[in-house]
């Protein structure tokens, strides 16, 4: 009777989880063969480029500003930290359309900030730029707010312990809280790095040149219809989902044993 | 020699703590749980920080301003090993020994003492995460005396150990405190294990205050309040 009726919970959250994955098999669609001539490859393969580098450039830079910002926010006091997070959380839910909008209006050519930039030939409109620090801005929180969650996770007690065998703070967090952490800030990483590899709405507005995948695809859609959509498609879902995803499991495995 | 005064407010009371301990001395606090024995030890390692004090560690002023953990001359064992679970035994052992003396003869004969008298060899390039729970006390035992503390805090390290070994511990900590120099001041919840382990002179702490301080055999003949008769009756 038991084992029936936990048979019937485990049909029921398969089917929960057919319905979730239910939209991935669409790339089967039947939308007429697959467009991949010169005149949908060309641009395509560039946006890949384009995400795959730039993307990559503003992890670098997410990683780099991020992770001592959350070390930071890790050890402060409730309060203080409840004022970081809370700005952080800003970024995260603006409406990305409207980040793009501010971020062209505050760093572009009408911003003071932006003006200052473009004396310094630093243009911030539709450049590989305006490009990477648009994800930047997108990814950062998503970033810092898991960092902090990871190294939350290392219990201060090591860290106490790492100390008082006479190692620096320094040494203390490349030593133990960074090794413990490595996974926590796997996560966060891959959940920024989706997040700004396939962000669309803020990224149209300040850099629809040079076109990541998300604008390309949505220029594909606007000028040939879906076959030509489909191929760049299959290389976003490559590009963008496996990396994160072994990240979350491995994390779930862990957090499970 | 250590010199402490110190104050710390708890929820509940104020910890009220004052010792002068010589080279190579031992104290045990004793005391009902709670008592504020585990503050006065997590104070001087520096892991809490007094409200008010002083704390001398020869001529290494500790407290005030409190001295960076990693300043501190002082190795502290908890009932929690704490050891570092993505290294080995022997990483973990060797963890606060400075790179500059990694090669130094004495020192690794040092750590071959430890690995010997503590039973780690078995357990030497084993997973710390992967190893039982008396096992890593005698690992973080190891790795707080590998540095050869001036000072050592000992927080119930012993829970949970079978008799026979913890025995054996406390005669190798007693010879290693002797023959090294370093001063203990340990915290245990049986008076029997720190009897052996502090035989010179204990503290007794309830509510935060020092109720009586002595010999052994003074506390057992006379003591002072009727709680610490009752502890003292168990013996």
């Amino acid at each position: 009777m038991i084992a029936s009726r936990r048979w019937i919970t485990r049909l029921g959250a398969a089917a929960f989880a057919l319905a979730l994955l239910y939209p991935l098999s669409a790339i089967f669609a039947h939308v007429g063969a697959w467009q991949w001539n010169e005149e949908v490859r060309g641009p395509a393969l560039a946006s890949v480029r384009v995400s795959l580098l730039l993307t990559t450039l503003a992890m670098l830079i997410v990683v780099g500003i991020g992770t001592p910002m959350a070390a930071y926010i890790a050890q402060c006091k409730a309060k203080e930290r409840l004022l970081w997070q809370a700005a952080l959380l800003i970024p995260i839910l603006l409406p990305p359309l409207a980040l793009g909008i501010l971020f062209t209006l505050a760093f572009g050519p009408f911003g003071s900030v932006g003006r200052l930039l473009n004396h310094w030939g630093v243009v911030m409109t539709n450049s590989a730029t305006a490009f990477v620090a648009t994800q930047v801005y997108v990814g950062m929180g998503y970033y810092v707010l898991g960092a902090v969650a990871a190294l939350d996770a290392v219990p201060s007690m090591l860290q106490k312990q790492a100390a008082l065998l006479g190692l620096t703070p320094v040494k203390v967090f490349f030593r133990v809280t960074l090794p413990l952490a490595r996974l926590g800030l796997a996560v966060a990483l891959s959940i920024a790095w989706v997040r700004a590899v396939g962000e669309f709405g803020a990224v149209v507005v300040t850099a629809y040149y040079p076109s990541g995948m998300p604008v390309q695809l949505w220029v594909d859609l606007q000028s040939f219809g879906l076959p030509a959509v489909m191929p760049l498609l299959v290389i976003f879902l490559a590009v963008a989902l496996p990396l994160p995803w072994l990240a979350h499991v491995l994390a779930q495995r862990r957090s499970n044993a | 020699m250590l010199d402490v005064q110190l104050t710390k407010r708890r929820r509940d009371f104020t910890v009220s703590f004052s010792l002068r301990l010589g080279a190579a001395q031992s104290v045990g606090l004793f005391g009902a749980s709670g008592a504020g024995k585990s503050t006065v030890l997590a104070c001087i390692a520096g892991v809490e920080q007094p409200d008010d004090g002083r704390i001398d560690l020869g001529s290494t002023r500790i407290f005030p301003p409190p001295l960076p953990l990693h300043r501190r001359p002082v190795g502290y064992l908890t009932q929690e090993p704490s050891l570092f679970p993505h290294l080995s035994v022997r990483e973990n052992v060797t963890f606060g020994v400075p790179k500059s003396e990694a090669a130094d003869p004495e020192r690794a004969k040092w750590i071959a003492t430890l690995k010997e008298r503590l039973k780690l060899a078995p357990l030497w390039d084993a997973p710390a995460s992967r190893i039982s729970g008396g096992q890593a006390r005698r690992v973080a035992l190891a790795r707080m005396l590998a540095r050869k503390p001036p000072l050592v805090l000992l927080d119930e390290p012993f829970a949970g150990l079978d008799r026979q070994l913890v025995r054996e511990l406390i005669d190798d900590l007693i010879f290693w405190s002797k023959s090294i120099g370093f001063s203990m001041i340990a915290v245990d919840h049986q008076s029997e294990v720190l009897m052996r382990l502090c035989p010179e002179m204990a503290i007794v702490l309830e509510q935060g205050k020092v109720v009586q301080s002595g010999t052994w055999s003074e506390l057992c003949s006379a003591p002072a309040t009727p709680l610490l008769r009752s502890l003292l009756a168990r013996l």
